[in-house]
């Protein structure tokens, strides 16, 4: 049997520094949640995974006819330089879009039992992620084959930037989720504010295409540090500068950190309204 | 599974220990908001960011108000009242599920709070896996679940069904599943919200008789509940809550008995 534990609240206390080991004392629930996601979506389904691959691939293929044959984009195998970043900016579109909901989703749960609720976000952004770990190893695989023939060593940074990813993933969809419990107008705002990025981000050009004189402030955008390093890594081949990779980090850490504290702020009150 | 919770503000000495309480909850107010308006113009967002106080668009409404109580290890208490009294409130406040809005809330022992019964279960699920879901969220391990897994299926006695989506259950198999896990899982103190009358007859008395034999066991058992023969067979001691604060508290046929007296004499008043 546990030991025994003693809880005090005082009324006022967030107890902000606290609720990451309260997470890890509730790992068992994150750990279900990722499995439920994950099984809910792919039991009933024969193709299961492969429509998870169908949607994105076409996406690529039209970005790939458009931009090689229409607007062309001098690059070599440019269906090579789209596969390494889309994918990952779709994981991040569909992470967020959750994001909108699933608080609201949950609130029988929020209103009825005592855990920290980021775990609902969190369980989101992991089975998404598990996801996008088998679509990035399908896309390495292809890459080796047809691009490289040869697999790059660098390759090998990968886990740093999918750590980078799930830092901002979190660092977004908590204050995005928190929001839409407060004000509807977040899932309106949303999709339009994800085309934008889509435009202001490097999925579909490279960075390198971005004038000199503006990329500094085009970079202030994290999600184009994490698809630069992308296509550096699985594109190109090539390590990414050390600088630029901690520089992109450090970001994420950022993003990270503000958008906890924006959930913080309003922890305490919302399984209330929700 | 360590079990231990966030920041204890003091540790007491052992000798000290026994003298505990399984809750206390001290001078403990709580105030809704509620959010009438939710289509704000960003100019009232803003002054309500800057002044950080609800515009007229949040009334503020106590739920309870500077409510004292303390509950010993192995008492089992009924929290009884008018709906809109407060019973739930100061449920889900010792539970954690709300934060207080003044006082201190303290309890001393692992907690399951059953406000909901099978909140967090999903339709398209196993029985099995929904009930590895709900033990989660109600914050056992694995290992801990695996141990009581036959308990819970033959408490329920839902064992054919286990690999059965739950929407194909019945809402009383649902239930009586939800009810099963929740009280094996053998916590010091457990909180019931009015979810004891699910199920037919036979399982409510299975029921009441697990909830006898934890309280036997030395478990505090806090439950509200309407059903006055179910709180006296259950509960030595009362709390009568109006309008958020306490009305009356002692022994079980006393305090039961006044609050019947008290409902017949508001509905004699109501009749011309």
């Amino acid at each position: 049997m546990s030991a025994v534990d003693q809880v005090v609240r005082v009324a006022g206390s967030a107890g902000a520094p606290s609720r990451l080991s309260q997470v890890w004392r509730y790992r068992e629930l994150l750990r279900s949640m990722i499995i439920r996601n994950l099984k809910v979506k792919y039991q009933r389904s024969l193709l299961g995974f492969v429509w998870t691959l169908i949607n994105p691939l076409l996406t690529v293929a039209i970005l790939v006819l458009v931009f090689s044959h229409v607007v062309r984009i001098p690059l070599e195998h440019y269906w090579a330089f789209v596969l390494s970043g889309y994918f990952v900016w779709n994981c991040m579109l569909q992470t967020l879009n959750t994001g909108t909901y699933i608080f609201a989703e949950h609130s029988r749960l929020t209103r009825s039992v005592a855990f920290p609720s980021e775990i609902l976000v969190f369980g989101a952004v992991g089975s998404r992620l598990l996801e996008f770990l088998a679509e990035i190893a399908l896309i390495m695989v292809v890459l080796a084959a047809f691009h490289h023939f040869r697999v790059p060593p660098s390759f090998a940074l990968l886990p740093v930037l999918v750590v980078i990813q799930v830092l901002l993933a979190i660092g977004l969809a908590l204050p995005i989720a928190t929001l839409s419990v407060f004000y509807y107008d977040v899932q309106h705002a949303l999709p339009i504010a994800l085309t934008t990025l889509f435009y202001l981000s490097p999925v579909f050009y490279p960075v390198q295409m971005v004038p000199e004189a503006v990329r500094p402030y085009y970079l202030v955008n994290p999600l184009a540090g994490l698809l630069t390093l992308y296509h550096e890594i699985l594109y190109h081949g090539r390590m990414p500068s050390l600088a630029f990779l901690s520089g992109v980090l450090a970001m994420a850490l950022v993003v990270y950190a503000i958008g906890y504290a924006v959930f913080n702020r309003y922890a305490s009150v919302y399984a209330e309204i929700v | 599974m360590p079990s231990s919770t966030a920041t204890p503000a003091f540790t007491p000495k052992s000798s000290e220990r026994a003298l505990e309480a399984a809750v206390e909850l001290r001078g403990v107010s709580k105030r809704f908001y509620y959010y009438e308006h939710r289509t704000k113009t960003l100019r009232e967002w803003f002054i309500r960011r800057i002044l950080r106080r609800p515009l007229n668009g949040g009334r503020a409404e106590f739920t309870l108000r500077n409510f004292d109580l303390r509950v010993e290890r192995g008492e089992s208490v009924a929290l009884i009242g008018s709906n809109g009294s407060g019973k739930s409130t100061a449920l889900r406040l010792i539970a954690g599920i709300y934060g207080a809005s003044s006082g201190t809330i303290r309890t001393h022992g692992r907690l399951t709070a059953v406000i909901e019964l099978g909140a967090g279960f999903h339709p398209e699920l196993t029985g099995a896996d929904n009930v590895a879901l709900y033990a989660a969220v109600l914050g056992l391990g694995r290992k801990e679940l695996a141990a009581r897994y036959d308990e819970i299926v033959d408490f329920a006695e839902t064992r054919d069904f286990m690999d059965t989506p739950l929407k194909y259950y019945s809402s009383g198999m649902e239930a009586r599943l939800a009810f099963a896990v929740a009280v094996c899982l053998q916590p010091d103190i457990l909180l019931l919200d009015e979810v004891l009358a699910v199920g037919d007859q036979v399982f409510r008395d299975r029921c009441q008789a697990r909830l006898r034999a934890f309280h036997n066991s030395g478990g505090t058992l806090i439950l509200v509940s309407h059903e006055m023969d179910q709180i006296r067979e259950l509960c030595s001691r009362a709390v009568w809550l109006e309008r958020g604060s306490l009305r009356m508290d002692g022994d079980v046929d006393r305090v039961l008995a006044a609050y019947r007296a008290h409902n017949s004499l508001d509905l004699n008043r109501g009749t011309p």
